[in-house]
């Protein structure tokens, strides 16, 4: 938020998101959440009212410290079982789309 | 009296003594939901058969009367964030809109050692994020009470069945007010329950650091008997709490009144934009709980005002990060009609997430972002610091504190639904108990213009028990817990 005078929410920022977040997203969409990027965005900003100077962030909800467990040999999850979601298998594998395309 | 209209106890002792089997009890609920739901739509998949199955084992567990619980045989639904093996489990996204989860959550997996018997799975905003259920990728649940308002959210779905007579208790989940919000609107009783209380295996997560499992139900007691079923560590989940469950119900039997306890009434609750009504009720039901031998003082909880952003910011980043696992690959939707690896992602991840959902993840994607992230991510984990410092300090003078759940009754359907912002800000009094992972129960206290008000009650960590036993006692000298929609009657 200090850099809340460079910050300029246009369409460029907000396709440039889209793209980290692998979304295709429509004009309509970019349009709309330019507008509402501005506006929640800018009322988040009053988080800056807050002296924050010596204060370690919370992070963790958890009470127990560092959990550590004996590696025991367990069943694994089963293989048919969790195929049986994927969109295209074959024999023991997910199918995906070619990653490399022959030159 | 229909079945429909007993407490939990009451059904267990009807159980138990075989006055009616498990199955007639499951078919009268089903019944019920095949004619009422239709036009609530609480439900996103009713589990006819599986839930039949369910009540056999039941009965037979019935018949040789060894280790029954009291909620053996006892019908229940769940929110479509709790994965329930063999059975949809859709988090009311069109993204997993045919996932079959090949295990169960471990609150399914403990109600299943009791031999409950689940009724269905329950309509929620798309993967918790909303208010109100609008958010749902598939339809809106109404508020029982008035069809043109809404229920809640997230887990409105939820609320909504044990409203209006359709689950005599509904597992929800509460990231930030998802349990208490649609309990208040709905006029029933929800406890967001301490972080890790219950374990969050096989929970479909929004944000991991936020995320409760908690119980839907008409009473504390019906409650509380819940709690003790799902609560407990469990090895599957890191961060679940190591200390043993209490005996909340037997506990509750013992309660005579509240005396010495000290009952802390934040400021900063009652403020501007709390509808006169609300804050008439709140104030109404404060008296009644220093009536009980409750002492009660007024506290500060200066950061209040942040935890809205904090929340919001924390929120996107965690779900954006939780949500990147949808790319159309191992499960769930997957556009095929793609040139390359990286257009299957884009094409799946836009048809198969709703407006809402979008929203939050670019929104985390921007926080975490390269040159972004002191700015927003940290700066809000510093803040969301404070706010916890608040609560303890408040906890050092008082056992509990008591808080309207929302500013409003439930809004209607439509009202805020094309303004973001305004929808981000009906959370103001529930968001903060999440960054402090602290429980919180929502009871019923008032109605206003036929549509109910909540009270909240807040405690410290693993204060399940005193929150459960305040809650109790309100209800055992007040009938709002009683009061029911005229859809209740059909």
């Amino acid at each position: 938020m200090s850099e809340k005078q460079e910050l300029q929410i246009d369409e460029k920022l907000v396709k440039e998101i889209a793209s980290l977040a692998r979304l295709d997203l429509t004009n309509e969409e970019t349009e709309m959440f330019v507008s509402q990027f501005r506006d929640i965005l800018d009322y988040v900003s009053i988080l800056n009212e807050v002296d924050t100077e010596n204060v370690a962030p919370a992070y963790l909800s958890s009470a127990n410290k560092s959990v550590t467990r004996e590696d025991e040999i367990e069943e694994s999850m089963p293989t048919k079982e969790f195929l049986a979601n994927a969109p295209q298998s074959k024999d023991d594998y997910v199918v995906i789309p070619r990653v490399h395309m022959e030159q | 009296m229909h079945l429909h209209e007993l407490s939990i106890q009451e059904t267990h002792e009807l159980l138990s003594s075989r006055k009616i089997s498990a199955e007639e009890l499951t078919r009268a609920y089903l019944e019920r939901i095949h004619r009422l739901d239709p036009q609530i739509r609480s439900y996103v998949t009713v589990a006819d058969e599986p839930a039949l199955g369910q009540a056999r084992d039941a009965d037979q567990r019935l018949k040789t009367d060894e280790g029954l619980t009291p909620l053996t045989g006892i019908p229940y639904s769940a929110k479509d964030s709790i994965s329930t093996r063999g059975l949809n489990t859709t988090c009311s996204s069109k993204i997993l809109e045919n996932y079959k989860p090949f295990y169960n959550a471990t609150a399914i997996r403990k109600l299943n050692s009791t031999n409950s018997v689940l009724l269905g799975k329950n309509n929620m905003d798309e993967f918790g994020m909303g208010s109100s259920t609008e958010n749902s990728g598939f339809f809106t649940t109404r508020n029982p009470w008035n069809f043109d308002h809404v229920p809640g959210g997230s887990s409105g779905g939820s609320a909504a069945a044990v409203a209006a007579g359709l689950a005599p208790f509904a597992l929800g989940e509460d990231t930030g007010g998802s349990v208490r919000m649609p309990a208040s609107f709905c006029g029933i009783t929800g406890l967001k329950t301490t972080y890790g209380r219950v374990s969050r295996y096989g929970l479909i997560p929004l944000v991991s650091s936020f995320d409760t499992i908690g119980p839907m139900a008409h009473s504390a007691y019906d409650v509380s008997l819940v709690l003790e079923a799902i609560a407990g560590h469990d090895p599957k989940d890191s961060t679940s709490r190591l200390e043993p469950v209490q005996n909340y119900s037997e506990t509750l039997k013992k309660t005579e009144d509240l005396r010495g306890l000290r009952i802390g009434i934040p400021k900063e609750y009652f403020v501007q934009g709390l509808d006169a009504e609300v804050d008439a009720s709140l104030r109404a039901a404060i008296k009644q709980i220093e009536s009980l031998g409750a002492e009660v003082a007024e506290v500060s909880l200066p950061h209040t005002q942040y935890a809205i952003p904090v929340y919001y910011l924390i929120l996107f980043a965690e779900a954006s990060s939780n949500l990147a696992k949808y790319d159309g690959i191992r499960f769930g939707l997957s556009e095929r009609n793609a040139e390359s690896l990286m257009d299957v992602y884009l094409k799946t991840r836009e048809a198969g997430f709703g407006a809402e959902t979008k929203r939050r993840i670019m929104l985390g994607t921007f926080a975490l972002s390269a040159g972004y992230y002191d700015a927003y991510y940290l700066k809000a984990q510093k803040v969301r610091a404070l706010i916890r410092q608040d609560f303890e300090k408040a906890f050092e003078s008082c056992d509990a504190l008591i808080t309207p759940v929302s500013p409003t009754t439930a809004f209607r359907i439509g009202e805020k639904i094309s303004n973001p912002l305004d929808m981000y800000l009906s959370d103001v009094f529930v968001v903060a108990v999440n960054l402090a992972g602290i429980p919180a129960l929502s009871i019923p206290c008032g109605i206003a213009n036929g549509l109910p008000i909540g009270m909240q009650i807040i405690g410290p960590h693993l204060s399940e028990e005193t929150l459960l036993r305040i809650g109790h006692m309100y209800q055992s000298q007040t009938n709002w817990h009683m009061q029911h929609p005229a859809c209740w009657n059909d």
